[in-house]
C-alpha cells in the first residue's frame, strides 16, 4: 500500500503560487500531493518526478465532468480540491499547453471569491467590533482588571476573542490577497508558479502551533473551572480551609447559626466556594451568618447577628498581591471612599489594609503570593479579625 | 458583471469567431488556433472560463449536451456582439492607418 506522508502546509491557502510551487518541489522529492486538510497537505510517497501543479478557483462545490475532461485531454489531470481551490497537475515531460493563457481572463475566475471574501471580512469585523466592546466593559468597565484576570471567569472567553482577532486578521489578509492577484492578473501579470513558499512556512507553522494551543486551553480552562469549582454548606464544626470563621472572630459560646434560605440543598447564607483559574488555582470564598440570642444590636434594630465574608486568593506569581488588593477595595466598596481604607503594619503580613466604620470591618491582606479580604459585621475587636487572618494565611502559604 | 458591449477580451473575441462553427471543449481549443493561424493557443482554462462567462451572458448557448460532452454554438445576440466588435477593431485599424502614412512620409 502507498505510504501517505502528511506535511504541515506552508502558507495561507490564498497564496496561490506559493501553494503551486510546493507541490511542485514535493513532487521532486517523491512526495505527490494525493489531499489537503485543514492544515495538512497529504501525500503519497513515490519516485522522485517532475511536475507542474496549477490551482484554479470556482465557487463551485463539484467540477463539471466537461471541466475535467476539457482539461484532461490537454494534459491536466485533476487532484484535489479544497475549499473554492481545485489542483491539476501534468508531468513536465507531457508539455501540456499553459492552464491559464490570458491573466485578464483569469482575474475573472477570482471575482466571485473576491466578492464572498469582502462579505466574510465585514462579518467578522462586525463580530469583533462586538466582541471587543463587550469585552473591554467586562475588563476595564470597573478599573479592576488584576480582579478579573485572577478571579478567571472571562478566561475562556478572551481566549476565544483573541481567536477572533486572529480569524479577522486572516480573513483580512485573505480578501486583501486576492483582491491584489486578481489587480494583477487585470493588468497582464500572470500568476508565479514558482513563487517562494519557504518564508511563510516557518511563519505559519508558529502560527499553527500557536492557534492550537491556545485553542487548546480554551477548551480546557472551563473545564477545569468546572471540576474544580464547587458551592457548599459551611459545616458548623471546624474546617480545615484557610477561611475565618465567625466563631473565631466572636468567640461567644452563645452564637448559633443564622437563618438563612436553600438553594440546591446548600445554605445560601452559610456556605463556601471553592474556584480555580489559571492566574489563581485556589481560591475561597465564604459566607457565614449568626445570632446571639438574646443579645440585642446597640440601636435596638433587633437580635445580634453578627455576618463575615472571606475570599481567599493563592496566586501563581505574589507580583499581582498588591494589584489585586487595590482592585478588590475598587470592587466592593460600594459607598466608601478610597481614603478609608488605610494601610497599617503587621509584622507577618507584606501589605495589610484595614477599614471600620461602626459594626463593619474590612481587611485586606497579602503574604507572598496569598491574598485575604475579610468583611465583617459586628462588634468583635478588628485586631482579632487581623490575627485570624494571619493564621488562615499560614495555612496556604507554607 | 455580464457583457455590456464594451471592448472584449481576445479570448472572447477568438472563441466568438470560433463558434461560428458548432464545437466542443478540445476541438474548440484547436478551431481557436485555427481561426488566429496559429497565433493564439488558448489553454484549457481560460477556455473553460470564457465558455461559461459567456453562456451565463447569453452570447453563446449549448446546441447539444449528451451529458459527457457540451456543443456549444453562438446566439444571435452573440453574433451581434461579435460584429459590434469586429466594427469596432475595423475602426481602430482604420484610424491607425496615420501610422503607415506617416511611415511613408518618412
Amino acid at each position: 500500500m502507498d505510504k501517505t506522508v502528511r506535511k504541515l502546509r506552508p502558507s495561507d491557502y490564498w497564496r496561490i503560487g506559493e501553494h503551486e510551487s510546493w507541490f511542485q518541489d514535493m513532487a521532486a522529492k517523491g512526495f505527490h500531493l494525493k489531499k489537503m486538510g485543514l492544515r495538512f497537505a497529504h501525500f503519497v510517497k513515490g519516485e522522485p518526478k517532475k511536475m507542474r501543479y496549477r490551482i484554479d478557483v470556482t465557487m463551485k462545490k463539484k467540477i463539471t465532468p466537461e471541466k475535467i475532461e476539457m482539461y484532461e485531454d490537454s494534459g491536466w489531470d485533476y487532484v484535489t480540491g479544497y475549499q473554492y481551490f481545485q489542483v491539476y497537475s501534468s508531468p513536465v515531460e507531457r508539455e501540456a499547453p499553459e492552464l491559464h493563457t490570458d491573466p485578464a481572463e483569469q482575474s475573472f475566475t477570482l471575482r466571485a471569491l473576491d466578492k464572498k471574501l469582502v462579505f466574510i471580512v465585514v462579518i467578522v469585523v462586525v463580530a469583533l467590533l462586538f466582541i471587543i466592546g463587550m469585552m473591554s466593559a467586562i475588563w476595564f468597565l470597573d478599573g479592576t482588571p488584576t480582579f478579573v484576570l485572577v478571579d478567571g471567569f472571562v478566561v475562556q472567553q478572551t481566549i476565544v476573542s483573541i481567536l477572533i482577532v486572529y480569524l479577522a486578521y486572516i480573513s483580512l489578509q485573505a480578501a486583501i490577497s486576492i483582491r491584489a492577484l486578481r489587480k494583477d492578473l487585470i493588468e497582464g501579470k500572470p500568476i508565479n508558479h514558482h513563487a517562494p513558499w519557504k518564508k511563510h512556512y516557518r511563519l505559519n507553522s508558529v502560527l499553527a502551533f500557536l492557534f492550537t494551543i491556545v485553542a487548546g486551553l480554551s477548551a480546557i480552562v472551563p473545564f477545569g473551572q468546572l471540576i474544580k469549582s464547587d458551592t457548599q454548606t459551611l459545616p458548623e464544626g471546624n474546617l480545615d480551609l484557610p477561611i475565618v470563621r465567625l466563631a473565631d472572630v466572636e468567640q461567644n459560646p452563645a452564637l448559633v447559626r443564622g437563618e438563612s434560605y436553600m438553594i440546591d440543598d446548600v445554605d445560601w447564607g452559610n456556605r463556601y466556594r471553592y474556584n480555580w483559574s489559571p492566574i489563581a488555582p485556589i481560591q475561597y470564598e465564604s459566607d457565614e451568618n449568626g445570632v446571639v440570642p438574646g443579645k440585642m444590636w446597640g440601636d435596638g434594630s433587633g437580635e445580634y447577628s453578627p455576618s463575615i465574608n472571606t475570599r481567599v486568593y493563592l496566586l501563581r506569581v505574589p507580583a499581582l498581591a498588591d494589584n489585586l488588593i487595590a482592585d478588590l477595595i475598587k470592587r466592593f466598596n460600594y459607598e466608601y471612599s478610597d481614603d478609608d481604607f488605610v494601610e497599617a503594619k503587621h509584622a507577618d503580613l507584606d501589605l495589610l489594609i484595614v477599614h471600620e466604620e461602626d459594626e463593619i470591618k474590612e481587611v485586606f491582606a497579602s503574604k507572598g503570593k496569598a491574598v485575604i479580604y475579610v468583611r465583617y459585621y459586628g462588634y468583635a475587636d478588628i485586631n482579632l479579625v487581623i490575627e485570624n487572618i494571619v493564621d488562615k494565611i499560614k495555612l496556604i502559604t507554607e | 458583471m455580464a457583457y455590456n458591449g464594451g471592448p472584449m477580451t481576445e479570448a472572447m473575441y477568438y472563441v466568438l469567431l470560433a463558434l461560428m462553427h458548432p464545437n466542443h471543449g478540445y476541438q474548440l481549443m484547436h478551431a481557436i488556433t485555427e481561426v488566429s493561424n496559429g497565433r493564439l493557443k488558448m489553454g484549457p482554462g481560460t477556455l473553460y472560463g470564457v465558455l461559461s462567462r459567456m453562456q451565463k451572458d447569453g452570447l453563446i448557448s449549448l446546441s447539444e449536451d449528451d451529458g459527457r460532452r457540451k456543443t456549444y454554438q453562438i446566439t444571435s445576440e452573440g453574433e451581434h456582439a461579435l460584429r459590434t466588435e469586429y466594427s469596432r477593431l475595423k475602426s481602430l485599424i482604420q484610424d491607425g492607418n496615420i501610422l503607415e502614412i506617416g511611415d511613408e512620409n518618412g
